[in-house]
């Protein structure tokens, strides 16, 4: 569980945070979802006290991080691969990392297979590509086998069957009862693993909730149906509500009825449907819509124009 | 990259939890998992012994003393790893957080142990007693291995004879405090080359600057009253009369000296804790 409230981080002018409320609840994977330079890494860092709030304040399992007495076994955290020497193994990494808590050995073993690094561990970190580094930072969050795991793109330069297993890890630790927040920009990897999202942009939250609602809040579900009589089938669904728009390839979009109300109209005015589809927003579209005008970085080709309510 | 099909969180909640004697282990696996500072612990002894049995074997050419006596051989001796040990010391010092930040590791680190200023205080006491620990075997050692030498030819001083046992101990703790003053330079400045650069700037450019100044009585006290002087005076006999500090006569006795460097030290850890707390890691 962690709880934020009217967190805000200035640097000089710039505001990074700009005074947010959230709650990551256990049992399931939040996505915190967002440009670049939207606040991510900056609120997970305060979440761990390596930056201070300028403002508001946050706690994790009900009490700031630092006043817990075993923060690992708290919170388990990755915030950039490779945060270890490239001079020192994994192995002897991961056991300094242990050893504040008095955790031993074993665990720091177990956690090496965990994570798919028994064959290099005890080969120094400075020779390890991106995707071992994210191994071993989430190896690093295991350790304490944490209520709350938290970790900051997590999936950066993992091969397609690393994406799986952090995919597959972060969803059974959800299932185990564990808080897990989890951030990305990447739409289709929150899409597949997260239940609930925080979407972020410009230091603010521009929407939290299921997956589901955020999509069908920001974009429009349509059915799309075609026909050879469509001029019927447009006066037999006309009513309040109802936006007819005929697409350039024959096809017509109707919006305000779902496909079963007009397949039943259509059959009960005898008009023949060859395609009804229900067409629904993908949570790209709905990232664009909810970040059009928050996006620090944007290149200089005309960007999509979604509305935000 | 296998074993994807066996992922369970199997560890059992247990007692563990964060403690001083853990962070201290931790600082000590750190220390000693890397090649560079394992390496530079190592040069302390090597060129301790290796400047004193230089030293040893030329010393006839170079001049001898007429009898047994406690002041030559202690600078024999001594000056290997006071001279070297200092340098490599405070190196040292500096790698031992500077690293951290290069690396990113101090984000492991500080997320492990949320409070900073236990951290520090861990890295301060690993840091001295291992620099201490190798200076004591580079002056020991240094003793022993020269002692034969010495002795052929009829000056050998034992480690009972006046002052000689504690000069070894103080210019053993007066490396490890050089350990601790580059730790607090790197705490405070952060980056390697900064903080390397300043940690030869105070141990060593200090004296050199102060020198060659006009000898005003503020100069020639604050040369007195510098890290290198301090390493002198603590790797030194005290002087029969007892004096503690005799600024007009140009005295510092081993104790002046160890409270000088001292100083210096936790004046560098106090400004590098400060700085650790206050900034954003």
């Amino acid at each position: 569980m962690i709880e934020a409230r009217t967190l805000t981080k200035r640097y000089g002018q710039r505001t990074a945070v700009d005074g947010i409320d959230f709650q990551v609840l256990p049992g399931r994977v939040t996505g915190f979802l967002g440009p670049n330079g939207a606040g991510k890494s900056t609120t997970m860092q305060m979440i761990v006290g390596l930056d201070r709030p300028t403002a508001g304040s946050v706690e994790v399992n009900g009490r700031p991080y630092h006043e817990h007495r075993a923060p690992l076994r708290e919170v388990g955290v990755l915030l950039d691969a490779k945060a270890a020497h490239s001079g020192r193994s994994a192995y002897k990494h991961l056991l300094s990392i242990a050893a504040t808590h008095g955790i031993g050995a074993a665990r720091v073993r177990e956690v090496v297979g965990l994570a798919g690094l028994d064959s290099v561990a005890g080969r120094r970190v400075g020779g390890f590509s991106l995707g071992m580094g994210q191994r071993l930072g989430i190896a690093t969050a295991l350790l304490g086998d944490p209520a709350t795991i938290i970790l900051d793109e997590p999936v950066n330069g993992l091969d397609p069957e690393g994406v799986r297993w952090v995919r597959t890890l972060m969803r059974s630790l959800a299932a185990e009862g564990r808080t897990v927040l989890l951030s990305s920009h990447l739409m289709s990897e929150m899409a597949q693993t997260a239940d609930r999202l925080i979407v972020i942009g410009r230091g603010r939250i521009l929407a939290e909730g299921a997956i589901g609602d955020i999509i069908s809040g920001a974009t429009r579900s349509v059915t799309r149906v075609r026909t050879h009589d469509a001029e019927r089938l447009v006066k037999t669904i006309a009513g309040p509500g109802v936006v007819v728009s005929m697409l350039t390839d024959g096809a017509i979009e109707i919006s305000g009825m779902t496909a079963e109300e007009v397949a039943v109209a259509a059959s009960t005015a005898g008009v023949v449907l060859h395609e009804v589809a229900s067409v629904s927003g993908s949570l790209e579209e709905a990232y664009i819509a909810l970040t059009a005008g928050e996006v620090e970085y944007r290149s200089s080709n005309p960007a999509a124009t979604g509305a935000h309510q | 990259m296998t074993t994807i099909d066996k992922q369970r969180v199997t560890f059992i909640p247990g007692q563990e939890s964060l403690s001083f004697a853990g962070v201290l282990r931790s600082e000590f696996i750190k220390l000693t998992s890397l090649r560079s500072t394992v390496g530079l612990v190592l040069a302390i002894i090597v060129f301790g012994l290796g400047v004193s049995v230089l030293l040893a074997m030329t010393m006839k050419d170079a001049g001898l003393p007429t009898g047994p006596s406690v002041g030559f051989t202690l600078d024999q001796i001594t000056i290997g790893t006071v001279l070297f040990g200092q340098l490599i010391a405070g190196i040292l010092g500096v790698l031992v957080i500077s690293g951290e930040y290069s690396s990113g590791t101090i984000h492991s680190t500080l997320i492990a142990v949320p409070s900073r200023v236990t951290v520090l205080a861990a890295k301060t006491m690993v840091l001295f007693c291992t620099a201490t620990s190798a200076a004591l075997v580079a002056l020991f050692g240094s003793w022993a291995v020269t002692h034969p030498m010495f002795a052929a030819l009829e000056i050998e001083i034992g480690l009972t004879a006046p002052g000689v046992f504690f000069a070894l101990i103080g210019g053993s703790v007066y490396v490890g405090l050089s350990a601790v003053l580059g730790l607090g330079i790197g705490t405070l400045l952060r980056s390697v080359a900064a903080s390397v650069a300043t940690v030869l700037s105070v141990i060593l450019l200090l004296p050199v600057v102060l020198s060659v100044l006009p000898a005003s009585t503020l100069v020639r006290n604050l040369h007195l009253l510098s890290m290198s002087k301090a390493g002198d005076a603590m790797s030194n006999a005290l002087d029969a009369d007892g004096v503690f500090l005799d600024l007009v006569d140009g005295y510092v006795s081993p104790a002046a000296g160890l409270t000088v460097a001292v100083v210096w030290a936790g004046v560098f850890i106090v400004l590098g804790a400060i700085r650790l707390r206050r900034r954003d890691a």
